[in-house]
C-alpha cells in the first residue's frame, strides 16, 4: 500500500474524531509550548544581562569588596548575597582608586562608585531612588548619552558641589520632562541642582540606568555618611591589556588591603559565570516543561490503545482483505505520529506567540534550538508511544478481530 | 485455466483449539475438493465446525494437521504475512455484517483490497467503478454505507470481493442480516456470477439457501456427513 494511501487513512481516522484528536494532542501542545516559552524566558534573560554587561563599557576590570568565588557563585546564591553584604562593609577607598590610576599603566580610566538609595522629592512628587556617587570620568568608562545637559566635572567632584545627573525615567516620572537642567530637588536631607539628564537606555528593573541618580562621589560619601567605595571600575586600554590589568590591579590592591577584603574580576569572567548560571536555569526550566511533553505522549498512547480496541473490526476486515501486519502497524503509527507532530506544530505556534506576548513585560528570546528540540521530541514521543498500540493492532488475529462486536 | 480442474483440495485436515486445559476438536480429519466454476454450499448447525472450515478455506487460519492446496499452492503452513497475500489474491470475502468501513464512500470501500497489493490508485478506482456498475450501484458510488440499504451495502461488499479477480468468492451467511427480498437479490447476483464462471463457496446454516448451490457439503461435529 502506498504511503499516500496510508496517510489518507490516518488523516481520515483523526478527522472522524476531531474533538478527541484535539484533546489528545493537547498534552503535546502544552508540552511543546511550555518548553519553547520557558526556554525563551531563560535565554531572553541571558541575552538581556549579556547586553547590559556590554553596555557597561568594554575592557572593564572590576574591584569588588570582599572575597567572591565565581566558581561558588554557580552553586548557590549565598556567595552572591555575601558579596552584596560586603559592599556595606567595604574597605575600598578613594585612595585606592588613585593608587591604581598611578601604578597600573594599562589602565585608561578608573572610577569608583558609592551606592545608596534615598528619597527624592520635587514639588509634590517623590520616590525612593538609587543613587550612584562617582567621579567625573564615569561616562568615559560606562557608556552614556545625554538627553539634556551633561555630566559633572572634576571640579564639581573636588569642590563637593551638590549637582546631580538623573536617569531618563526619573526625569519623566518626577519632573515630567527630560529638559529640567537647573531645576532643584531634595535628595534625603540635601538640595541638589539638576545638571544633566541621561538619554533613555531601556531595560527593566534595578539594572536600568534610567532609574538612577548620579552625584559627585565626594557628595555621596557625605550623603550616605560613608568613606568607602562600593566598587571600582577600571577600563583597560585595549582588550589585550585586560589580563595584565587584572594581575597588576591584584598586586597593587594586595599591597594596600588584605586578600579577603577585595576581589578583582574582569567583565568576561563575570559574563561567562552569569551566562553559565542562566544556561543551567534555562535547561532546568526546559527540562521541567519536557516532563509535560512526556505526559502528552502517554496521553497519545492511551487514546491510541482505546482507538485500536474500538476499531478491532476494521483491523480484522483490513487484514482479511490482505493488509499485512506491517501495513496495519504503519497505519496506526502514522496516526499517532500525526497527532503528536500536529500537536508539536500547534505547540510551536502557541509557544512562540506566547513568548512574543510575554516579551511585552520581560525580555524573551525564542531559541531556534528549542523549536527544533521540541519538534523532534514531540515527533519522537508520537512514534515511541505509538508503537505499543500499533503493534497491538498489527498482531490481532483476523478471525478474532472480525468476530469482535 | 480449464474448467473442472480442482481449485481447492482439503485433505485430512483437523483443527484443534486449545481452550485452557481442554482441547476442542473443531474439525476432525476432513477431506474435500472444489472444482473451478463450482457453486458449493457448506451447511451445518452452529458449533458444527463450518465456521472453522470457512476460516481455513479463507486463509484466515491454518490447520493443526492435514493439507490445503489452493489454486496449486500449499497454504497449510504459511505465516500470517504470506497468508494475507493469498487472501488478497485468491479470496473474495462477503460477510454477514457487510463489514464496510463507516464514513467511507462505496467507491473507496471497494478499492481497498487493490490498495493492499500495490495497484495504482487511479487503476483501482477505475476497476472499482466497473465493479459497482456490475452490481447495479453505478449511481451510488459516492454514498457512504449509512446512506445505503442493507441490500445495497451487501452489493458494495460483493463488488469489493470481485475487484481483485480472486478465483474464489467466499460468502459467510451473506443474506443473514437481510430481509428476504434483499436476500433473494443477493442470491441472484451469486447465481449470475456462477453462470459467468466464478467459483462460489457459500457458508450457511440455512438449508433452503444451501439448496440453491450445485453441491451441498454438510458438516456436523467437525465431520462431513454427506
Amino acid at each position: 500500500m502506498s504511503f499516500k494511501s496510508l496517510l489518507k487513512i490516518a488523516i481520515r481516522a483523526i478527522k472522524a474524531n476531531k474533538s478527541r484528536s484535539l484533546l489528545t494532542s493537547l498534552g503535546v501542545i502544552i508540552g511543546v509550548a511550555s518548553v519553547i516559552l520557558l526556554v525563551s524566558v531563560g535565554s531572553g534573560l541571558k541575552d538581556y544581562i549579556t547586553s547590559e554587561m556590554q553596555d557597561m563599557g568594554s575592557n572593564l576590570v572590576m574591584v569588588m569588596p570582599g572575597e567572591i568565588d565565581l566558581d561558588k557563585l554557580g552553586a548557590g546564591s549565598s556567595a552572591m548575597s555575601s558579596s552584596f553584604a560586603a559592599m556595606s562593609t567595604s574597605k575600598l577607598k578613594l585612595e585606592d582608586l588613585n593608587a591604581l590610576k598611578q601604578q597600573v599603566p594599562y589602565i585608561e580610566e578608573v572610577v569608583g562608585l558609592v551606592m545608596g538609595s534615598a528619597p527624592i522629592r520635587y514639588q509634590n512628587e517623590s520616590k525612593i531612588a538609587q543613587v550612584l556617587g562617582t567621579t567625573a570620568d564615569y561616562t568615559e568608562v560606562r557608556k552614556g548619552e545625554f538627553e539634556s545637559g551633561g555630566f559633572f566635572t572634576e571640579a564639581d567632584v573636588n569642590s563637593g558641589r551638590k549637582v546631580a545627573v538623573i536617569g531618563y525615567k526619573i526625569a519623566d516620572e518626577i519632573f515630567g520632562s527630560p529638559y529640567v537642567v537647573g531645576e532643584k530637588f531634595k535628595l534625603g536631607e540635601y538640595r541638589y541642582t539638576v545638571i544633566g539628564v541621561m538619554a533613555e537606555a531601556g531595560g527593566q528593573g534595578s539594572m536600568s540606568p534610567d532609574d538612577k541618580i548620579y552625584i559627585p562621589i565626594t557628595v555621596a560619601q557625605r550623603q550616605f555618611n560613608q568613606d568607602h567605595l562600593g566598587i571600582i571600575f577600571a577600563q583597560a586600554k585595549s582588550s589585550d591589556d585586560v589580563a595584565p590589568t587584572v594581575s597588576m590591579t591584584q598586586e597593587v590592591m594586595e599591597r594596600r588591603l588584605d586578600k579577603e577584603d577585595f576581589t578583582v574580576l574582569d567583565q568576561k569572567e563575570i559574563l561567562s559565570t552569569v551566562s553559565g548560571i542562566l544556561n543551567t536555569l534555562t535547561i532546568a526550566l526546559g527540562g521541567i516543561a519536557a516532563i509535560s511533553l512526556l505526559v502528552g505522549g502517554i496521553g497519545i498512547m492511551n487514546i491510541m490503545l482505546v482507538s485500536v480496541t474500538e476499531r478491532t473490526q476494521e483491523i480484522g476486515l483490513r487484514k482479511a482483505l490482505g493488509a499485512k501486519p506491517e501495513v496495519i502497524l504503519t497505519q496506526f503509527l502514522l496516526e499517532a505520529t500525526i497527532l503528536s507532530v500536529g500537536g508539536g506544530l500547534i505547540g510551536i505556534l502557541v509557544g512562540a506567540g506566547g513568548s512574543l506576548l510575554i516579551g511585552i513585560f520581560m525580555p524573551t528570546t525564542v531559541a531556534w534550538w528549542s523549536i527544533v528540540l521540541a519538534f523532534v521530541v514531540s515527533a519522537g514521543v508520537g512514534i515511541i508511544f505509538g508503537v505499543t498500540p500499533a503493534k497491538k493492532a498489527s498482531e490481532l488475529s483476523p478471525i478474532e478481530a472480525l468476530r469482535h462486536e | 485455466m480449464k474448467k473442472n480442474s480442482s481449485l481447492l483440495t482439503v485433505s485430512g485436515v483437523s483443527k484443534i483449539y486449545q481452550m485452557d486445559e481442554v482441547a476442542v476438536k473443531a474439525l476432525d480429519n476432513i477431506s474435500l475438493t472444489i472444482k473451478r466454476g463450482e457453486f458449493v454450499s457448506i451447511v451445518g448447525p452452529s458449533g458444527s465446525g463450518k465456521s472453522t472450515l470457512m476460516h481455513l478455506i479463507g486463509c484466515l487460519d491454518i490447520p493443526t494437521s492435514g493439507k490445503i492446496i489452493l489454486d496449486g499452492e500449499d497454504i497449510s503452513e504459511l505465516e500470517e504475512r504470506e497468508l494475507s497475500d493469498v487472501r488478497n489474491h485468491k479470496i473474495g470475502f462477503v460477510f454477514q455484517a457487510f463489514n464496510l468501513l463507516p464514513r467511507t464512500s462505496a467507491l473507496e470501500n471497494v478499492t481497498m483490497p487493490l490498495l493492499y497489493n500495490s495497484t495504482s490508485e487511479e487503476h483501482a478506482i477505475e476497476k472499482a467503478k466497473a465493479a459497482l456498475e456490475m452490481v447495479g450501484l453505478g449511481e451510488r458510488m459516492y454514498h457512504h454505507p449509512n446512506q445505503l440499504s442493507g441490500g445495497q451495502q451487501q452489493r458494495v461488499a460483493i463488488a469489493r470481493a470481485l475487484i481483485t479477480d480472486a478465483p474464489i468468492l467466499l460468502g459467510d451467511e451473506p443474506t443473514g442480516n437481510l430481509d428476504s427480498k434483499s436476500g433473494t437479490e443477493i442470491m441472484k447476483i451469486f447465481r449470475n456470477l456462477h453462470q459467468h464462471g466464478k467459483t462460489i463457496i457459500l457458508v450457511t446454516h440455512d438449508d433452503e439457501l444451501a439448496n440453491q448451490a450445485d453441491r451441498k457439503i454438510m458438516i456436523k461435529d467437525g465431520k462431513i456427513i454427506n
